[in-house]
């Protein structure tokens, strides 16, 4: 199955060059990570059903996850939303 | 770069056997190793199996726990008697994350490991690691070669091109940025997607190895590499883009074809080394591919990866 979707930052501006991987699944997952293209889009196979914790980041924001409940569909569409990093104190 | 068929994967002879390989073992009469090379420059030290990194701090493992007094917070709840456990979760840092960031990367051992760029056959872009084996070659998962089952029209097979990063520092390349367009990998992955065979390699159109320095490999038997720890520096996804992270852990467990060990990795660090030290030089015994449910683990240098690796240095 495919997991697709785009990454968003604040203002729901696309976030290029973001990664996005698969932090936690219900089966080992190949440790590899996925780049946004140029409009934030990204498509990356989950190997079984089940709780993935999928993970994104991209320079100049907070790193997120979500968590994902995979049934039986071909594809999911995910909408993935960034928050501006915070300036260290 | 083209996708041609492969043969296939296995000569018709090939023995088979009724029992898991997983329950076997590997013997070996003689270890069998290729030796590293520290590249140019002061050489590197180390001590007991492990890197010397500032910071870091290995979490006990899980394994030890069974010394002191149970938990019983993580039992299973009753139901689970007659319905059975609930799914494991795959995560690929396990317990407390113990990585610790390499910030000298221009210097032996860390610029022999590489940040990789990958442009697949779709032009979708993905990032992972390698590691020198020999002057022109990286040692890196199948997966980052070759994609397999991805489901997208247009990905699967090998990809177009990687941009090997030696030594990479987030925006910094001490050693810049060189393309790939030749790849290896074995019928195991390529026509089967089999996790057991899931390794490969880059060919770079230069020696940059001479300059960077490479890692040893080699292949020991189940009971020594089960006294060893597994040491993995790669490029995560979950830091800072680019920039590279250690860790260190005890091999958990190995069966013929897969190494498993508490190493924290994350998505990114897929073809990173597995690696042990002897007498200061690195050894891969693994490459790391997967963020398993209890452990993460590794491809296996076994006999045969070990022989392909050798040549494909060559």
């Amino acid at each position: 199955m495919v997991l697709a979707g785009v990454v968003l930052g604040p203002a729901g501006e696309p976030v290029p060059l973001a990664r996005v991987f698969v932090a936690s699944g219900p089966v080992p997952v190949p440790d590899i990570a996925a780049l946004t293209d140029a409009e934030g889009r990204f498509a990356m196979s989950l190997p079984a059903a089940g709780t993935y914790e999928v993970a994104y980041a991209a320079e100049g924001y907070a790193s997120a996850s979500t968590t994902v409940e995979v049934a039986g569909e071909r594809e999911l569409q995910l909408e993935l939303r960034l928050t501006r990093d915070r300036p260290a104190p | 770069m083209s996708n041609p068929a492969l043969p296939p994967s296995s000569d018709p002879h090939t023995p088979i056997s009724n029992q898991p390989e997983e329950t076997g073992t590997v013997t070996v009469a003689e270890p069998v190793f290729q030796a590293p090379s520290e590249g140019t420059g002061a050489p590197a030290g180390a001590a007991d199996g492990t890197e010397q990194v500032e910071g870091h701090v290995r979490t006990e493992s899980a394994l030890e726990d069974m010394w002191t007094a149970p938990a019983t917070s993580n039992l299973l709840d009753i139901g689970a008697a007659s319905f059975g456990p609930p799914p494991p979760v795959a995560e690929s840092i396990i317990g407390p994350d113990d990585r610790v960031q390499i910030t000298n990367t221009s210097v032996y051992p860390w610029r022999a490991h590489a940040s990789l760029l990958i442009t697949a056959a779709d032009g979708s872009l993905w990032i992972g690691t390698g590691w020198f084996i020999g002057p022109h070659t990286l040692a890196t998962a199948g997966h980052v070669v070759y994609i397999k089952n991805s489901g997208v029209p247009g990905r699967d097979g090998w990809v177009r091109s990687i941009n090997v990063m030696p030594g990479r520092n987030g925006g910094v390349l001490p050693f810049g940025t060189v393309t790939s367009t030749n790849f290896r990998t074995v019928a195991g992955w390529a026509n089967s997607g089999d996790e057991n065979y899931d390794y490969g390699a880059i060919i770079i159109p230069s020696d940059l190895g001479n300059t960077v320095g490479w890692f040893g490999f080699g292949v020991w038997p189940d009971a020594e590499l089960q006294t060893v720890t597994a040491n993995i520096s790669g490029y995560p996804g979950d830091k800072p883009a680019g920039t590279q992270w250690y860790d260190n852990d005890p091999i958990a467990s190995v069966n013929p074809r897969k190494v498993f060990y508490e190493t924290d990795t994350m998505g990114g660090e897929s073809g990173s080394a597995a690696y042990r030290i002897i007498d200061g030089g690195r050894y891969g015994v693994a490459i790391h591919a997967y963020g398993g449910v209890t452990t993460n683990s590794g491809t296996r240098i076994n006999q045969p990866v070990y022989d392909n690796l050798v040549a494909w240095k060559a």
